[in-house]
């Protein structure tokens, strides 16, 4: 019997033998309103009983700690593989491993006619029917990492201020001086700009799972399921699917890859000086 | 309802069948009543638990003030409808949402002149609130093959029901409405069983959306992911979409999802049967 059969079944028996006692006893024994607390914990055991059918999960923990928060689970809700392509859960005694899959499409439907529109559509709908076992196709819009483009900008900057700078010393022609100081004033401006608003990408994966007893055996099988995957995104929209891994992964699961902190901080910081000025 | 769902209600309605039995036994006059009040009150609930337990426990979670760690890090509230993370000091609250697609993504039959409009307009739409949402946002379509022959023989036996029932009309002096009814019932599922011919796989899909906010507090990130939540709701109004705040277990397993999914079919059923 599972877990959750043992719960009720407890949980039931408890709840009539409270009842039972609470009708049995003696009233010069037990007074009225002993037995009416009686027969509210049988029945509020009862009422607990058939929640079990939902919530066993919490009940026996909550039943267990009574303190706040009950902990249902102390452990990492997953770890990276040591490949990077996969993240590993252990449930009970399995390893249960997940692989994510791009999906590369960027085409939009300002550029389709209705029938490209109801095709693309229909390969939307024939690609989910490929399923075989559980899988999740998903589309995700995140706030963009503007990091590595902030880093990116002021190398650029820099190197513009430091031709414009060459160039005057050496007194070159008037259009050559003017074309880089107009160059390292756009850089300048896409600077000041970038942490005023928030940009947002757009990604499309999906996922499939696989369990085994030991770890590499529900990686590999995990693999090999994104592989028929990869096959059938690839021939539903024409495109070449490959698996996520890294830090593109964590993207993906961690809401502090979702909004990333620093981009974040900028903008709030943006944000909070506008409203001084 | 389920063979499960039946089972579970049944044997707890004993309890409550055992009070009534025993009602002379708990001390007469006002506890009697007293008696029948809590059965009743306790059958209510039991009742409410089987269709809306999303309401009922978070409820109680509520009122009792109970929180839950579903893992290192993570933090289900009391309301139980966002999850919650702490990262240096900043709080990232995730929110969950019923998102069912299927008129834009599963022809029933042919599709009509509404329906293809539909699903012409669905790609614009969706670009639409994408370009316009301004938060992080995810759109997630969970889906898992079915026994093909088991869903075939389903289909069949409901087909033969569909006939018996046309028949009956079609001898009875059943207005016209309810004939062409039960016609386009048989040719519903005469497409269903001719896909399958054809060599087309039965799946299951669960279709939800996903949003997370950020906050220097848990409860700026709650009250932002409130915000987010209504947003979307007002977002998609234009596609015609169903949209519920997920809350209680359902919940707690979308975030197991989130790692890994469900093994087979019938967990990622029993998981979900009543918000989805």
């Amino acid at each position: 019997m599972n877990q959750k059969a043992v719960t009720f079944v407890s949980l039931l028996i408890a709840s009539a033998v409270v009842v039972g006692i609470a009708a049995m006893l003696p009233i010069s024994l037990v007074p009225g309103y002993g037995k009416a607390v009686l027969l509210l914990v049988g029945l509020a055991l009862d009422f607990l009983a058939f929640t079990s059918r939902y919530y066993s999960y919490l009940l026996g923990p909550m039943i267990k700690q009574r303190k706040k928060p009950v902990i249902l689970s102390k452990e990492n809700a997953y770890w990276l593989s040591p490949s990077s392509d996969s993240i590993m859960r252990k449930e009970n005694e399995t390893f249960v491993s997940t692989v994510y899959v791009s999906i590369p499409v960027y085409s939009s439907a300002t550029e389709m006619s209705d029938e490209q529109k109801l095709n693309f559509v229909n390969q939307v709908s024939r690609l989910v029917s490929t399923a075989k076992d559980p899988t999740r196709f998903t589309t995700q819009l995140y706030v963009m990492n503007k990091d590595a483009a902030i880093q990116t900008i002021r190398a650029a900057q820099n190197d513009a201020e430091t031709e414009e700078a060459r160039l005057v010393q050496s007194n070159a022609k008037q259009s050559e001086v003017e074309r880089a100081k107009g160059k390292s004033s756009m850089w300048r401006g896409m600077m000041d700009n970038i942490g005023s608003v928030t940009s947002y990408e757009l990604f499309s994966y999906a996922c499939v799972s696989a369990s085994g007893m030991k770890e590499f055996e529900a990686s590999s099988l995990a693999q090999q399921k994104a592989k028929e995957l990869m096959a059938a995104i690839g021939a539903t929209f024409g495109v070449s699917p490959s698996i996520v891994t890294g830090t593109e992964l964590l993207k993906l699961v961690e809401p502090e890859y979702l909004i990333p902190v620093s981009t974040m901080h900028e903008k709030i910081n943006k944000d909070i000086q506008e409203e001084v000025i | 309802m389920d063979r499960d769902g039946a089972i579970y209600l049944l044997f707890s309605l004993m309890v409550p069948i055992m009070v009534f039995v025993l009602l002379g036994d708990f001390g007469g006059g006002i506890y009697s009543l007293i008696a029948i009040a809590l059965t009743l009150l306790t059958v209510l609930l039991i009742v409410g638990m089987n269709w809306a337990d999303f309401v009922i426990f978070p409820a109680f979670t509520s009122l009792l003030g109970v929180s839950f760690q579903p893992s290192a890090g993570y933090k289900i509230p009391k309301q139980q409808n966002a999850i919650v993370k702490e990262v240096n000091g900043l709080y990232y609250a995730t929110g969950y949402l019923t998102a069912n697609m299927y008129s834009y993504t599963f022809k029933i039959e042919s599709a009509e002149q509404d329906d293809e409009y539909k699903m012409i307009s669905a790609p614009e739409n969706w670009e639409r609130i994408v370009s316009n949402i301004g938060f992080p946002m995810k759109f997630h379509v969970l889906a898992s093959g079915l026994d093909v022959q088991k869903v075939r023989d389903d289909l069949e036996g409901r087909r033969s029901y569909q006939e018996f029932q046309l028949a009956r009309a079609m001898q009875g002096s059943n207005p016209e409405v309810a004939v062409t009814d039960i016609q386009r019932k048989i040719n519903t599922i005469q497409a269903k069983i001719d896909r399958i011919s054809q060599g087309e796989r039965p799946i299951a899909a669960l279709m939800y959306l996903e949003t997370s906010a950020i906050g220097i507090s848990e409860k700026e990130a709650l009250d932002s992911l409130g915000y987010q939540v209504d947003q979307i709701k007002v977002a998609f109004s234009s596609m015609d979409l169903s949209i519920n705040r997920i809350a209680g277990r359902e919940l707690y397993y979308l975030f197991k999802y989130n790692f890994a999914l469900p093994s087979h079919y019938g967990e990622m059923a029993q998981s979900f049967d009543t918000q989805g």
